[in-house]
């Protein structure tokens, strides 16, 4: 019952010296709104940059010629084409040479690697065709090629449109255009690089044309049912044992993705940190005007407690008082913050979500401020002496 | 009822020691219309502050029906002064942003009673001070002694054993005075309310049936 009607007194109280609070409220929103905007940020940024890395499949493993010993030695094309069949924790692989062949066309040079890849490569790196068809292994020497989106944008603009069956010239060879590619969300993830602007023609061919052709990278995908750990210990064991090749560094995108999250999390704590600062502010400000509040009020405490009013009644009217202003900051934070962070994932290209995380945060976070910067004046209030409130003008 | 014995009150202002209440006793029984007279720094709000049990006395004994309330909690202090005290005040004190009705149901949220029952009690107060008709005006819409009828109604929705009137027509004119002062002497003789009724006027003592005059801190005449 006091506690209804503590409610409403706190409501018309606020509502009574609405100046004060607005101005408290502008605080409190400002500053749960940047809490919330800033880990809302931090949510959308780490999901849009583990979806570059989900959307190939967590399965995948990045095999890359290392540093270290026997660096001399390359891969061969067979030895990393038999990985399935000496690793048991591998289901496909499909290694790439890269180059930097320029293309021709009517006599213009276009800038972009090219890369050497077989069938696997496609399924692997979940590529779509718009045109025509993909490499084949069945292509071995032939001098087809594939264009990614971006390099047959460059090629039309050139003059090439419809570019499958045309002809064009990569190095000295001219090849012939048996596709083109979808375009494929741009930058990190598991993908090799610059696929969009790359023409990709048969690895086999690539060894023919390019000058040291080298396998520096495979893509593999792992068989269900295996850990990365085992994954990379038998590829490992391949190719420094078995095949005699070079060191290889086995990175999973496992692996990647927690580092990732491990950083991101850090980032949008850091984020939220950074946002805490307008948060206590805010907070300042509430108990600013509690204490301002309460001075006003010393006359109408006196009266209270006079008519048998508790020190906990007075101080429970207080902090509800300071708690109402904080929930209703908070929601109008949680509303703010809601779309900052939709109008900067809008602008950012990212993909908006709702953080129902930083919402609980932001609802538990504004009634904490209120508990926390209200107490100290509503004990105040509790503790002063009746008679001396009465008295007070 | 209330029992005051050898009561002293000492404050202290900056090193030194005053002492304002030099030994009061004091009996009250039921049913009593009591005043207590004296001019202005005898010490008589401070009685009247140590019996309403907004002060507590340096030392002395304070019974209340019976009870010693003089060490008890400021929780146990704030019930019986819910429960059992009315204060009417020479200001009135009234809360200015409550109607009529609101103010004179402000003692009875301190008991948890239900806002329906509060209602209807606030209701049947006004009633009896002739205030019905102004329940949903605020202070500042109402006159002196309106406001005082108001407040009046307050002390007694909570039923109390006593009601503390400090100076209850001080703020008034004379005629309002008056019917203040009627309001008291009708509560007492019909409903047998025991009321303290603290003066400078003795005008306003001579019409209570007992009456104490205080000088420098002691009772001089009962």
């Amino acid at each position: 019952m006091v506690l209804k009607s503590n409610i409403e007194e706190a409501t018309k109280s606020l509502y009574g010296a609405k100046q004060r609070t607005i101005l408290a409220l502008f605080g409190i929103i400002v500053g749960i709104g940047s809490v919330i905007a800033m880990v809302s940020i931090g949510t959308i940024v780490e999901a849009e940059s583990l979806r570059q890395f989900k959307d190939m499949g967590t399965d995948i493993l990045s095999i890359q010629k290392g540093y270290g010993g026997g660096a001399n030695k390359t891969i061969t094309l067979k030895d990393a084409v038999n990985t399935p069949f000496n690793c048991p924790s591998i289901a496909t692989v499909a290694p790439y040479i890269q180059s930097g062949l320029s293309t021709w066309y009517s006599g213009k040079k276009v800038f972009g690697p090219c890369m050497g890849v077989t069938g696997a490569f496609q399924d692997l790196n979940k590529i779509g065709v718009k045109e025509g068809r993909f490499i084949s292994d069945l292509d071995a020497f032939a001098y087809f090629c594939v264009l990614g989106d971006e390099r047959a944008a460059k090629l039309s603009s050139l003059g090439l449109h419809e570019p499958v069956g045309k002809k064009l010239k990569i190095g000295d060879h001219i090849f012939t255009v048996v596709g083109v590619l979808e375009r494929l969300p741009g930058g990190g993830g598991m993908r090799p690089h610059g696929i969009n602007d790359s023409v990709l023609i048969p690895i086999k061919t690539a060894t023919r044309i390019v000058e040291n052709a080298e396998i520096s990278n495979i893509v593999a995908r792992m068989m269900p049912g295996f850990h990365n750990t085992t994954a990379q210990a038998q590829i490992t064991d391949y190719f420094s044992n078995k095949v005699r090749g070079p060191e290889v560094e086995v990175r999973s995108a496992e692996e990647l993705i927690e580092q990732m999250e491990k950083q991101m999390k850090l980032f949008t704590l850091l984020l939220g940190a950074v946002g805490s600062i307008s948060l206590i502010v805010g907070g300042v400000g509430v108990m600013n005007v509690m204490l301002v509040s309460v001075a006003e009020r010393r006359k109408e405490i006196g009266i209270r407690r006079a008519l048998g009013a508790k020190r906990k009644d007075i101080q429970s009217q207080f902090l509800v008082e300071s708690m109402i202003l904080s929930l209703v900051g908070g929601f109008f934070g949680i509303c703010m913050g809601v779309s900052a962070s939709y109008i900067i994932a809008h602008f950012s290209k990212w993909q908006f979500m709702i953080s129902y995380m930083a919402i609980l945060l932001g609802f538990g976070v504004s009634s904490a401020v209120g508990v926390f910067f209200g107490f100290y004046p509503a004990r105040q209030a509790s503790r002063l002496d009746p008679i001396a409130a009465l008295r007070s003008e | 009822m209330l029992k005051l014995s050898d009561i002293r009150k000492t404050y202290k202002i900056g090193p030194v020691d005053v002492e304002v209440l030099k030994g009061v006793s004091l009996e009250v029984e039921k049913g009593e219309l009591l005043s207590v007279m004296g001019t202005s720094g005898c010490g008589k709000s401070t009685l009247m502050n140590i019996v309403g049990m907004l002060d507590k006395p340096s030392s002395g004994t304070h019974l209340l029906e019976g009870r010693e309330v003089g060490n008890l909690s400021d929780n146990e202090i704030s019930s019986i002064r819910n429960n059992k005290i009315g204060f009417v005040f020479q200001a009135f004190y009234l809360l200015p942003k409550l109607t009529s009705l609101e103010n004179v149901g402000v003692p009875l949220i301190y008991r948890g009673t239900k806002k329906s029952e509060i209602r209807r009690r606030s209701h049947e107060f006004l009633k009896k001070v002739g205030m019905d008709d102004r329940a949903h005006h605020r202070p500042n819409e109402l006159s002196g002694g309106q406001q005082q009828r108001v407040a009046i109604a307050r002390a007694l929705a909570g039923k109390p054993s006593i009601i503390l009137a400090d100076e209850p027509t001080g703020a008034l004119d004379t005629q309002v005075g008056k019917d203040i002062m009627k309001l008291f002497v009708d509560l007492n003789e019909e409903a047998g309310i025991t009321v303290i009724i603290i003066t400078h006027d003795p005008k306003i003592a001579k019409q209570c049936n007992r009456s104490v005059r205080m000088q420098d801190g002691v009772i001089i005449d009962d």
